[in-house]
């Protein structure tokens, strides 16, 4: 599994467009909100922003890269001379998908840490930590099951705007409106009650109890994209 | 003709793949010997290269039992460590060198080698720090070639592997092969090129739309068919001269045509009666049949 990451963590870094679009891209947005952290605060609140960055990074720095690098390595075939190999098909996509998310985690973690100097730390770093890494394996599922609707690294460019546009607007509308009105609603779309949780976590005010039952809403949605992938997924192309 | 062992390291008994409402495959029934060269041929679509993907485990089959080493195909770690593959079409991720992409399937074999040594086995060493996107077709078979055989297995499976490769890069690629023979690598091919079937293979399966038509050795094979003498007249023989006395046919282009389950004696009574009235014969050939005939006559 190891060699597999190595070398897709090579191609990243050999590949300009996968770069800018997957590294550089993201942590410009972030640093945009983060800059401007007082005038979205002001709107949302200091969560708000923290948010924003979790699924702005997860969304295109983590998923969208994702579901490119499956459909590539399916398209060219790649996929299916690993599958000649020993190692099983979880080795497999676990190194494929290693690099993107060790990566996405770091540039969360990196902006953040950067976003806690600037504005103000969060209120509880464990709970933060619990709801990135929740976040990410619900996008990994997500990535996984997109991947099987996705037939070339082109077509991922319109594949994963649902995911990818879907999970940042709940990220603002709930960062933006709150959780009072509407909370079942808010709790249940995928997204929600990950940003709910991140809310909680960066401003505080929530007792830890209610904010870890919105764990089980978020896990439930990894198990849910686990499903899918595990359904929707595929390793050849269609003929 | 190398000795060959008795345990089967290949065991399909009446296998079944189906696509959909498509019958790829029916009641195939083959055994692979240990140390063997097994040829499977066969007429476009006849189920070839959808066997092997089922004997290399990445597709089950509908029924029937397929074992390789005694153990299911589709046990990976059971299987692959002993099994290189080269598939048919196969991918490698453009952005990797030669040498990155032999390292790193190599090390997903579970084998133990050296990747120069690999490289080099191909003929890329000069081009070992080239990515996969600047190689040419033929360039990038002998990469899979590379990685099928990287760590000595015991048993290669090798679909079309000649196929976009100039002839020194075959012949390169049939005495890495023969080496390998030598040692005692089990060997199943898949090719259109017969003369490569018919040069090395102990046993050839010829499929057709399915099902397994014939089995045998290449005499076996070829001897089930009558040899050929063929030859054209320089002129017509003179008046009087008594006609041959062979089953000859006269083709389409004006030469003729014997069939001969005796080739030697046959061709000695041809050459006899041109000698004896005076006949010039002209682009005469004799030889048993071809696979290419054995071929033809499926159907």
């Amino acid at each position: 599994m190891l060699g597999i990451a190595h070398g897709e963590l090579v191609q990243l870094f050999r590949n300009r467009l996968v770069l800018l679009t997957s590294f550089i891209m993201p942590i410009a947005v972030s640093a945009f909100f983060v800059y401007r952290h007082e005038v979205f605060s002001d709107l949302g609140s200091l969560g708000y922003i923290a948010a924003i960055v979790v699924f702005t990074v997860g969304a295109f720095g983590l998923y969208t890269t994702a579901v490119t690098t499956l459909a590539s390595r399916r398209q060219n075939l790649f996929l299916k001379r690993l599958r000649s190999t020993a190692i099983g098909d979880a080795g497999i996509l676990g190194g494929l998908l290693l690099p993107v998310t060790v990566l996405a985690a770091v540039q969360a973690t990196g902006v953040l840490i950067v976003f806690g100097v600037v504005a103000g730390g969060p209120q509880n770093v464990v709970l933060l930590a619990v709801a990135v890494a929740a976040t990410l394996a619900m996008l990994v599922g997500f990535a996984l099951a997109t991947a099987g609707l996705t037939n070339s690294p082109e077509h991922a460019q319109v594949t994963t705007l649902p995911v990818a546009i879907g999970v940042i607007t709940v990220a603002s509308w709930i960062g933006l409106t709150g959780t009072e009105d509407m909370e079942l609603v808010k709790r249940l779309v995928p997204g929600g009650a990950a940003t709910e949780l991140i809310l909680n976590a960066w401003n505080g005010g929530a007792a830890l109890s209610d904010s870890l039952i919105l764990l089980a809403p978020t896990l439930a949605w990894v198990f849910v994209a686990a499903n899918l992938a595990a359904k929707m997924f595929r390793w050849e192309p269609r003929r | 003709m190398n000795t060959t062992g008795d345990t089967p390291v290949i065991d399909v008994e009446r296998m079944n793949l189906v696509y959909g409402e498509f019958h790829a495959v029916r009641n195939l029934t083959f055994q692979v010997r240990r140390g063997e060269f097994y040829a499977l041929l066969g007429t476009n679509g006849a189920g070839k290269t959808s066997t092997l993907e089922v004997v290399e485990g990445h597709r089950a089959p509908a029924s029937g039992t397929v074992r390789v080493f005694g153990h299911s195909p589709r046990d990976r770690a059971a299987v692959r460590p002993r099994m290189g593959i080269m598939l048919q079409e196969s991918g490698f991720s453009p952005d990797l060198t030669v040498a990155e992409s032999v390292r790193i399937i190599g090390s997903l074999t579970r084998r133990e080698d050296d990747v120069a040594r690999v490289v080099d086995l191909v003929g890329l060493s000069g081009k070992a720090r080239t990515r996969v996107s600047q190689l040419s077709g033929g360039e990038k078979r002998r990469l899979d070639f590379a990685t099928a055989v990287y760590g000595d297995p015991e048993l290669i499976v090798l679909d079309e592997p000649t196929t976009g490769l100039d002839i020194q890069s075959r012949d390169e690629l049939w005495k890495a092969v023969d080496r390998m023979r030598e040692g005692g690598t089990t060997v199943v091919l898949t090719t259109h090129y017969l003369e490569e079937a018919q040069q090395r293979a102990d046993r050839i399966g010829l499929m057709h739309q399915g099902v397994f038509h014939r089995e045998g050795t290449v005499a076996e094979l070829t001897g089930m068919l009558p040899g050929v003498i063929s030859f054209g007249l320089r002129a017509q023989p003179p008046a009087g001269v008594p006609a041959l006395p062979l089953p000859v046919q006269r083709q389409t282009d004006g030469t003729f045509r014997v069939e001969s389950r005796r080739i030697q004696k046959d061709l000695y009574t041809l050459l006899g009666w041109a000698e004896d009235h005076g006949v010039d014969l002209v682009g005469l050939e004799a030889g048993p049949t071809r696979l290419d005939d054995v071929f033809r006559a499926i159907d």
